[in-house]
């Protein structure tokens, strides 16, 4: 990083006096482009957060924690919990073991090649929400497209429910792969061409090679990246929606779902129960974005 | 006996020939540079010898054996890079174990033998930091001591010093001779920089376009360079183009040498500064000095002079002492040996 | 990027490469994955009946004209696409200031800028749409349920995106080094931004916008919570959805709107990628910082 002092404009240097307009000024000149940057920020993530962790303490009859007790008592909230947990980390790790060697492959092509995957990848990191989980249904659905390939061929394949686990966690990967290899390429950068040739002069198999120098720097990346991926599916909502949710009993439970259901159809104790789970959600998020924090700055360490 | 024998190594890039039949041959203990500017193939051809690249035709022996299809990791060398290539995630002690453990020999071993080697490059104190942690100069002594571990029969060096400081450079190429002759090992050391090749090895072999045009012991290459380009390239020479006048080539009252074979009716005549006699009055030909350039021990008189109708420059070199008498503007006579002269045709 | 490097004149270095028909098999692999469900959505909408067989009984335009026809589509999209210009408009005006300051004047601000833009990556978007809802009904009710709420809460949640995307832009210009130069010919801070720094950081501007765009015009959480009375395309697929087996043909106007949305993603994506020249837009915090040491 470039460090460069300061560039004081004539027009901040002539307005200098002394005493507090100077220093509101002086403060102006260093803080004035960015405060609505800022202003933004505090107003529509910052302050919502504050205020939903508030509320999960003031009932009716002031601060308590008898919400958190409540809400966490009910099966449906724990199994949402769960759910969502297992979801995220069997989402996360399915996507490692296919997104690794594919980061890996795509950041090695040439310019051209690679930037097709990029767009492909791009694409397909973006579509989710609503339109992936239909999507979803005309490919994997009881009258799916694979699902009539499969059963023509003479596989007696009967797809999962929509609104299973199972298909949550297909339809999840197909944005969370390409989000991962996206994520990961600029890491894949790190592994130089130069090391490989040392290592074959001084007689490393391949193997040997990723084993004693690749994977070991390559790895916090890896985690990292999987931390990202476990983080962004807990949250995720539309898909979810689109698949399960409306589905009545038979459906998964996720805590966003669970979000959803509170503040569309429970008008009284909706907001609460919304409110502690989300901030369940906030919590778990948190932890797992200063871990991927304190792993990247480990990973670097090297370097 | 481990000296490296190249036969007729071709290598061809689609329509780029960056080897040209390249025949060489080096003595078991030699160090050869190969010296040449970018893209004369002289990182090509240490890579071939390394097995980075597969020539498209020749072959190549290292102590008598044929390892043309031998891959890499079972050729018997050690290479040294000019990036470093040293493995950031390990310390320098385990950096130079590398080609031992992934041989799998006995801790014991290993751990002699890193210890020798640590003592040999002279990074003891260094032993266990991490590659981020130590200078430049020190790195690449690391990757020296990790080429050398598994005691190759060939080392070699693409272009070790070029990511130096000036100043650590030249203690390094003395660092790199010095562990070189003690260990005896078979070198092959590739730059672009003359004055490193001559200072360092034993031959040094002149590439250009992908051949070998001149290989020579370092004092023959700078008194008789072979080619016009090993007369360019090597040493710093003036090159003034002539006429060529009934066979032979003057210049004035400087000098009259016959032209060189193939001429027809223009030479290039090559001869260095310090070989330049300046005097003020007294026979010679007639140049006018522009600028004097002080080096040191030397000053270099840059000055101008009439050849054929057009003007023409070069460079003088005197001990700085008797430059003194002499002021810019000044009319000066000059004088050179013809058997300090080199003529070549025109390329 | 490392990819083959060339050394010198018609040399290339062999990387590390593994087995050929392993990489193909992958890669076949992987892009009949990411394509087939994108034909299945595309036959669905062009299908009469599609029941029992690999392909369709019978093909028709008949759904494509009944959803551009139908009002709730075509007021849906302009919903989403003013909504997503709207954003990616807010993002650039407050973030390029930002960025610019942060690199110039202040490095402090970038610490501050760098930890909020971790937060809609770590929060997600219902959880926010849901908090502005409850920030807004304290702060200022008025605002609730409202379109320009809407726009804020996209703004930032898709702001990070263009951060990353311009200042990458502003350190591959080299942007502080031009200022001063500028400053240096007399330059005043109004004529430096408009005729140095935003030409520069063109590709950044470009690409963080589009990235912006594609956030917001395919979100549905923040839409839902936040102002019940808009109607978005992904409102609108949501509906669709729901109509399982209710009305013939739903689904099939539901594939041909998903056919336009992806189609729209990946002109996005294309110019994304061609205004990059295939380097990958850095999206992971700390990537950036790798990158650095690398070409350092």
């Amino acid at each position: 990083m470039n460090a460069t002092s300061p560039t004081v404009t004539p027009a901040l240097e002539a307005g200098v006096r002394s005493g507090i307009g100077a220093r509101v000024r002086q403060w102006l000149g260093a803080w004035l482009p960015a405060l609505p940057l800022l202003a933004l920020v505090s107003v529509a993530l910052i302050g919502p957060g504050v205020v939903l962790v508030a509320q999960t303490f003031v009932d009716a009859n002031g601060l308590t924690l008898d919400l958190w007790g409540r809400v966490l008592g009910q099966p449906v909230n724990q199994d949402a919990i769960v759910t969502s947990l297992a979801l995220g980390i069997c989402s996360a790790t399915l996507t490692l073991v296919v997104g690794a060697p594919s980061a890996w492959l795509i950041s090695r092509m040439l310019a051209g090649r690679r930037a097709f995957w990029l767009g492909l990848l791009n694409v397909a990191a973006n579509f989710g929400g609503i339109g992936l989980a239909f999507a979803y249904l005309a490919t994997l659905g009881s009258v799916g497209m694979l699902t009539l390939i499969l059963q023509a061929i003479g596989l007696p394949f009967v797809p999962p429910r929509s609104s299973s686990f199972l298909a949550l966690l297909m339809a999840y990967e197909y944005t969370n792969i390409p989000l991962f290899v996206l994520l990961t390429i600029p890491a894949m950068g790190i592994v130089r061409d130069d090391w490989w040739e040392a290592a074959q002069t001084a007689s490393a198999t391949r193997w040997q090679f990723w084993q004693r120098i690749g994977l070991p720097i390559l790895s916090p990346f890896l985690v990292a990246g999987w931390l990202l991926i476990f983080t962004w599916s807990i949250g995720i909502y539309g898909i979810a929606y689109g698949l399960a949710g409306q589905s009545g009993g038979t459906a998964v439970h996720l805590i966003t779902l669970q979000i959803g259901t509170a503040l569309q159809s429970d008008i009284l104790l909706g907001p609460a129960r919304a409110a502690i789970l989300a901030v369940v959600l906030m919590v778990i998020a948190s932890a797992s974005l200063i871990t991927y924090r304190i792993l990247l700055r480990r990973a670097l360490r090297w370097f | 006996m481990s000296g490296v024998d190249l036969i007729g190594v071709t290598k061809v890039f689609g329509h780029v020939r960056a080897l040209d039949d390249v025949n060489l041959q080096i003595a078991s203990g030699e160090m050869v540079a190969l010296l040449g500017p970018s893209g004369c193939g002289k990182t090509t051809l240490l890579r071939s010898v390394a097995g980075l690249e597969r020539p498209t035709s020749g072959r190549i022996l290292i102590g008598g054996q044929d390892v043309t299809n031998v891959p890499t990791r079972d050729r018997p060398i050690g290479m040294v890079f000019q990036s470093y290539a040293l493995f950031p995630n390990l310390t320098v002690r385990q950096n130079i174990a590398f080609p031992l453990e992934v041989r799998h020999r006995p801790a014991a071993e290993v751990k002699a033998r890193v210890d020798q080697l640590l003592e040999l490059v002279r990074l003891v104190p260094q032993a266990d930091r991490y590659p981020n942690q130590v200078s430049g100069g020190q790195a690449q002594r690391c990757a020296l001591g990790r080429a050398l571990a598994p005691s190759p029969a060939v080392l070699l060096l693409d272009e070790p010093l070029s990511a130096l400081d000036a100043l650590v450079r030249t203690r390094l190429r003395d660092e790199i001779r010095r562990v070189q002759q003690l260990v005896k090992t078979t070198a092959i050391y590739v730059t672009h920089d003359q004055s490193e090749a001559m200072a360092i090895a034993d031959r040094v072999a002149v590439m250009n376009h992908g051949r070998i045009e001149q290989v020579a012991r370092p004092p023959e290459l700078y008194e008789s360079p072979a080619t016009h380009f090993s007369a360019t390239f090597v040493g710093s020479r003036n090159a003034l183009e002539l006429p060529v006048v009934n066979g032979r080539v003057v210049l004035g009252g400087a000098f009259d040498v016959p032209a060189p074979a193939g001429a027809t009716d223009r030479a290039v005549a090559f001869f260095r500064p310090e070989d330049v006699e300046v005097t003020s009055t007294g026979a010679g030909h007639p140049a006018t000095l522009e600028v004097k350039i002080f080096l040191g021990s030397t000053t270099r008189l840059h000055l101008l002079t009439e050849v054929d109708g057009r003007q023409a420059r070069f460079y003088a070199d005197m001990p700085s002492r008797e430059a003194l008498a002499y002021e810019p503007g000044a009319k000066l006579a000059v004088r050179i040996d013809p058997a300090d002269v080199k003529t070549f045709p025109v390329e | 990027m490392t990819a083959t490097t060339v050394t010198s004149v018609g040399e290339t270095r062999e990387p590390l490469r593994p087995a050929r028909i392993g990489q193909a098999i992958m890669f076949v692999g992987l892009f009949t994955y990411f394509t087939l469900p994108m034909v299945a959505v595309f036959l669905y909408s062009i299908a009469t009946r599609w029941t029992a067989n690999i392909l369709p009984d019978g093909y028709t335009l008949d759904w494509w004209v009944s959803a551009f026809t139908d009002q709730a589509v075509i007021g849906a999209f302009g919903s989403t696409l003013v909504l997503a210009t709207l954003t990616a408009v807010l993002d650039i005006a407050v973030v390029v200031p930002a960025a610019y300051w942060s690199r110039v004047r202040n490095p402090r601000i970038r610490t501050i800028v760098e930890l909020s833009a971790a937060i809609p990556f770590a929060l997600p978007y219902l959880v926010i749409g849901f908090g502005l809802l409850q920030f807004s009904g304290i702060v200022a009710p008025a605002l609730q349920g409202t379109f320009p709420l809407l726009v804020v809460g996209h703004a930032a949640i898709a702001f990070p995106f263009l951060y990353w995307a311009v200042d990458g832009a502003m350190a591959a210009a080299g942007i502080e080094r031009l200022s001063e130069a500028a400053e240096a010919c007399g330059g005043s801070p109004a004529q430096i931004v408009r005729r140095v720094v935003l030409p520069n950081i063109k590709p950044g501007v470009v690409t963080g916008g589009l990235l912006a765009f594609a956030t917001s015009f395919g979100e549905f959480a923040m839409v839902q919570t936040i102002a019940r009375g808009v109607y978005t395309v992904p409102i609108w697929s949501a509906e669709a959805i729901r109509s399982y087996s209710g009305e013939s043909g739903a689904f099939n106007r539901l594939a041909a709107v998903t056919m336009v949305n992806f189609i729209v993603l990946f002109a996005l994506s294309a110019a994304v990628v061609y205004f990059n020249r295939g380097q990958t837009v850095r999206l992971l915090p700390g990537a950036r910082n790798i990158e650095q040491r690398e070409q350092g």
